[in-house]
């Protein structure tokens, strides 16, 4: 090989991209020929300086609205899971088993609301209208409800502990306005969804994951509360627990 | 079929996909916009998915995606906007002028990248940053392995000669 062969297949050399016998012509050519020596510590170098260039990384809005997108299931878990029950309710035909269908039915109803949960923090990232009020300060979002709902929903600052409230907004329910309070943990918002409780027993938060999504769901003072975020588990727990103390 | 679903398979390459469509584009906002319609995309053709390898059906349909949207219109290879330096990851066993240095010229390196066609751009970011065999380039760019390896040959050229004439301090346009 002279300089001109080695000059057309140089780069495959460089990327491991030749054949083991090309591969060892080349290698016998640049042993007595410092000038394509040279070549090539050139271009391991640019290579060197190349791979330290930083990665452009997805930003996280990107991230929710790829997860959102993400196929539902074929056939619903929860229509399975109605079917058998009214199946059960049939073979025994008794009170126990309109408890369980009744329990069932309450239990289906959660989850729909969470699956609206999830849906409106989606749509809150991506269409970027997280805030009708923008204030880190609890004394100017808990007022600006006031004239907006026939309820007044606990604003509470929890900056102390690494979760400051970054503003909130109106959204809607089932035909229902419901109040919106958005906190924060690092670059991943928090959406607390707040409205009059249908059944206002206390509950302590129950948790679910849906599509990626932490959701958690509690009851407490005659307001049902949703929070939604794709912070992991614990931190969205660390975060519950000082709102519902 | 692959094994594991969407979400297991392919939403680990979203900073990949978005690294190639941002070097593609040369914009953030097109990049997004890339990269959210061909995950719509990879959603559709999922069951498609024959081997192993997401990370490269991802960049094939990326780059699709891509060419469908900007390619056509003429807008693939406008002037490259510069924007600031992102957050750099230097040697940390350097002093801090060596590795100011050491920054500039990987600045200067992005910049010499966005500056060329993007024919070659895009075979130098499949193969230096995604390290990508020839043949998987050749697949995700639709073209004869030859093709690949005389872009990368001339887009190596070019960032050489670039980097040999400019001196070390003004790496600015």
């Amino acid at each position: 090989m002279n300089c001109s062969d080695v000059g057309r297949v140089i780069d495959a050399y460089g990327d491991g991209e030749l054949e083991a016998a090309e591969a060892a012509g080349v290698r016998a050519h640049l042993e007595s020929c410092p000038i394509c020596r040279q070549r090539v510590a050139d271009r391991e170098s640019l290579a060197r300086l190349i791979r330290r260039i930083p990665y452009y990384q997805a930003p996280d809005r990107l991230r929710v609205a790829v997860a959102a997108a993400r196929r539902p299931a074929r056939i619903s878990p929860r229509v399975l899971a109605w079917a058998a029950t009214v199946a059960l309710a049939v073979s025994l035909g008794s009170a126990t088993a309109i408890r369980v269908v009744e329990a069932r039915r309450r239990a289906d109803a959660t989850a729909a609301v969470a699956q609206e949960v999830v849906a409106s923090h989606v749509r809150a990232l991506m269409g970027a209208h997280l805030f009708d009020v923008r204030s880190t300060d609890q004394h100017t979002v808990k007022p600006w409800f006031l004239d907006k709902l026939n309820f007044s929903p606990p604003v509470d600052d929890l900056a102390p502990i690494g979760f400051p409230l970054v503003g909130g907004r109106l959204d809607y329910f089932a035909g229902r306005p419901v109040a919106a309070l958005v906190y924060q943990r690092r670059q991943h918002p928090i959406n607390v969804f707040v409205w009059p409780a249908s059944d206002t027993r206390e509950a302590p938060a129950d948790t679910r994951e849906i599509r990626g999504f932490q959701v958690q769901h509690w009851t407490r003072g005659g307001m049902a509360f949703w929070a939604v975020s794709d912070l992991n588990r614990t931190e969205l727990d660390q975060f519950v627990r000082a709102l519902a103390p | 079929m692959p094994r594991g679903g969407f979400e297991e398979v392919v939403l680990p390459h979203l900073d990949a996909a978005f690294n190639y469509a941002r070097w593609l584009t040369r914009s953030d906002a097109d990049a997004e916009d890339v990269v959210q319609d061909a995950a719509v995309r990879a959603l559709r053709f999922f069951s498609s998915l024959r081997n192993d390898d997401a990370r490269a059906w991802l960049f094939t349909i990326v780059r699709n995606t891509w060419y469908a949207r900007f390619a056509k219109v003429g807008r693939a290879d406008q002037p490259a906007v510069f924007d600031d330096m992102k957050d750099d990851r230097p040697d940390e066993q350097l002093d801090p002028e060596a590795l100011a240095i050491q920054q500039q010229a990987v600045e200067r390196m992005r910049r010499a990248i966005e500056g060329l066609p993007v024919d070659f751009r895009e075979v130098i970011i499949l193969r230096e940053l995604e390290g990508l065999s020839y043949k998987e380039i050749a697949a995700v760019i639709r073209a004869p392995i030859g093709t690949v390896m005389s872009r990368l040959a001339r887009g190596r050229e070019r960032l050489l000669a670039i980097l040999e004439c400019e001196p070390a301090s003004g790496g600015a346009r």
